[in-house]
């Protein structure tokens, strides 16, 4: 079995009394963009700061390469952190804040790190700024900047700490492309924290949802999207409609509930295989954009009523009563179903759109 | 018609300025150029003798004197403010505020009770040759007053708030992220510290290097009490001037010419406060 680059065992930080990391553990593979994705809060930047060595950690062990790092200062750990609001040292220019790195760790001598400073400004397309002070730069390009500081030093993991925060929407889409090309073409492996999941989604090989200090899930950007595990990462990722239901005929892949007046099948989630009680409630989700609207009655569709229609660009969202509860469905342009507000519909949706999930932690979250 | 209004309200103040600084100052210049007699009256007639003797070199050996002890103590406050004022700056709210405190602690007592302090810690029947001599360490006491060096303690002791509060300031408003930076590059503790921290905190050095510079200048009583008047400092020298010495015009034109050294070093400070991060104490 190939061994991964870094491997995190049981981490557990504190501050004060307050326990922010809880028994953390999974590994990251050499090459890999994995991002850690949650809440603000969560504890996903101490994290990424205790593999920086910024924290450290009460207890577990953090292995780069086989190698316990966790007793390492900041400066001998082979990684590299950009930061949130780019920390480039004022009083330096450009070439002197990327040369910092070398220059610390005499790792290249004069003409050889001019040669380098040169290629990695090259690889953040910002050749020729070698003589700008910080304060001249535009937010992106400090952005730029910041990247080839980190990367200049060859870092087995490039930590980045939510990079693209102070960008504006359109810089930070174009940000977001240009990362995830750049992780392929150096071939470095990224540890990117953010919490917003389109972002996460985008970029990552893999993610890691992380709430109130605990690891939610890790997985494939689709296997997070499609199949979440519990419910903080349900509500969390995705536009998904969650309710209790009845569970009428708990099955081993899928169970039957009700719903409104009609009774349907629902995959259960992974790690509700068998979990539900009969006749038990359980909660389902369904995405939003994988939910349709027709104006016949089909298999498994919900009978309702049309509240409202908002046409809002490429998309419509149709509130539909059904029962007591109001269901959003995201459709876009075309409509099976002319309906208009107060008209019955129904409501169906792909298979792979919903899931039901145990009722764990469903009355803390307070909906 | 907005800027005539806010001119306006600040007439009250430069009233105020003028009366208390600006007339006496006036007073000084003009007494410069006078003469006297001996009894100590002024003769009011133009005169550029005054000068003469402000250059006379037996005199520009006290401005010497008062130079080195001016540059000595900022260098002194400098070196152990430094650390007191980084640590101070990176404790929990509380202990800062408590170690602020202690710091501003010894302005609530006369300068003058403090320095008879020193005489009473200092002297040969003070307080240390006391304890060293009851431990056996020495047999007769050291003499450690009258000297240069007591002058220089005493005033480098007096002046150190300013030095610590200047720096202070400007370790606070560093971002820390920059020193997490340079660890993360590579750069050890005590690289990022000179990399860093220090040219970082240079408009604090600067400022506070000003804030006790100059006061160290004119500073006479301290020398007067721990220095015995063994060296001559320009304070000391204009003090005694004016008041045995009967000689007022003189007093003033030495003065004059403590105050040209003093805005000397004003005017490095302006250039180094402006070549860098363009933040400091008069701005």
């Amino acid at each position: 079995m190939r061994q991964p680059l870094l491997s995190l065992i049981n981490l557990n930080k504190y501050y004060g009394d307050v326990h922010v990391l809880k028994d953390v553990s999974f590994t990251i593979d050499e090459g890999e963009f994995l991002t850690l994705l949650g809440p603000s809060g969560c504890g996903k930047t101490t994290l990424l700061r205790c593999i920086a060595g910024l924290e450290r950690i009460q207890s577990g062990d953090i292995l780069l390469s086989g190698t316990s790092i966790k007793d390492l200062a900041p400066n001998k750990r082979n990684v590299n952190t950009v930061f949130q609001n780019y920390a480039l040292f004022p009083h330096f220019n450009v070439y002197d804040n990327i040369a910092y790195g070398p220059r610390m760790t005499k790792s290249l001598n004069e003409s050889q790190l001019k040669t380098r400073v040169s290629e990695v400004l090259e690889l953040v397309q910002m050749s020729g700024y070698e003589q700008r002070m910080p304060h001249q730069l535009s937010g992106g390009q400090r952005q730029r900047i910041a990247i080839a500081r980190a990367l200049i030093n060859e870092p087995s993991i490039l930590l980045l700490d939510e990079p693209l925060g102070a960008l504006d929407l359109k810089l930070r889409k174009h940000m977001q492309t240009e990362l995830a090309h750049l992780q392929r073409k150096t071939g470095t492996t990224f540890v990117y924290v953010t919490h917003d999941q389109e972002e996460a989604l985008n970029m990552s090989d893999r993610i890691v949802v992380i709430d109130q200090g605990e690891v939610q899930q890790l997985g494939s950007p689709r296997e997070i999207y499609n199949n979440p595990k519990n419910l903080f990462v349900t509500s969390f990722i995705g536009d998904r409609n969650i309710f209790p239901v009845e569970v009428v005929e708990p099955g081993e892949e899928c169970s039957k509930v009700k719903l409104g007046e009609s009774v349907v099948a629902v995959r259960n989630s992974s790690s509700a295989k068998n979990a539900f009680p009969a006749e038990g409630s359980a909660i389902l989700a369904i995405l939003m954009d994988k939910m349709r609207i027709s104006c016949d009655e089909t298999e498994n569709a919900v009978k309702g009523r049309a509240l409202s229609i908002h046409y809002a660009g490429s998309q419509i969202r149709i509130e539909v009563q059904v029962e007591d509860r109001v269901l959003t469905v995201v459709e876009y342009q075309k409509i099976d179903c002319d309906c208009q507000v107060g008209d019955t519909v129904y409501i169906s949706w792909e298979e792979s759109g919903a899931i039901l999930l145990p009722k764990d932690g469903w009355e803390e979250r307070g909906v | 018609m907005r800027t005539l209004k806010r001119n306006l309200l600040a007439v009250p103040i430069l009233v105020w300025i003028g009366l208390l600084v600006g007339v006496p100052m006036i007073f000084v210049v003009v007494l410069s150029f006078l003469s006297r007699d001996n009894l100590g009256n002024i003769i009011y007639q133009f005169t550029l003798d005054n000068y003469r003797r402000v250059v006379d070199p037996i005199y520009l050996r006290v401005f010497w004197n008062s130079l080195l002890l001016a540059l000595l103590t900022a260098l002194i406050t400098l070196v152990v403010g430094y650390p007191v004022a980084y640590i101070t700056a990176n404790l929990s709210p509380t202990r800062r505020a408590l170690s602020l405190g202690l710091i501003m602690l010894p302005f609530w007592i006369s300068s003058l009770l403090r320095t008879y302090g020193w005489m009473i810690l200092l002297g040969n029947a003070g307080l240390i040759n006391n304890v060293l001599m009851a431990l056996k360490l020495i047999d007769k006491p050291l003499p450690m007053m009258y000297k240069f060096g007591t002058s220089l303690v005493g005033t480098a002791y007096m002046l150190m708030p300013f030095m610590i509060v200047a720096v202070f300031n400007s370790v606070d408003k560093l971002d820390r992220s920059l020193l997490e930076a340079s660890y993360d590059l590579g750069a050890s503790r005590w690289k990022t510290f000179f990399q860093i921290t220090i040219p970082l905190t240079l408009p604090g050095i600067a400022g506070g290097f000003t804030l006790v510079f100059i006061p160290a200048l004119g500073l006479y009583f301290v020398s007067d009490l721990l220095g015995g008047g063994n060296t001559v400092f320009l304070g000391n020298l204009i003090h005694t001037m004016a008041t045995r010495g009967r000689n007022r015009p003189l007093a003033a034109a030495f003065s004059l010419g403590m105050i040209a050294l003093a805005l000397l070093v004003l005017s490095l400070y302006w250039k180094v406060s402006k070549d860098k991060t363009g933040e400091g104490l008069f701005q």
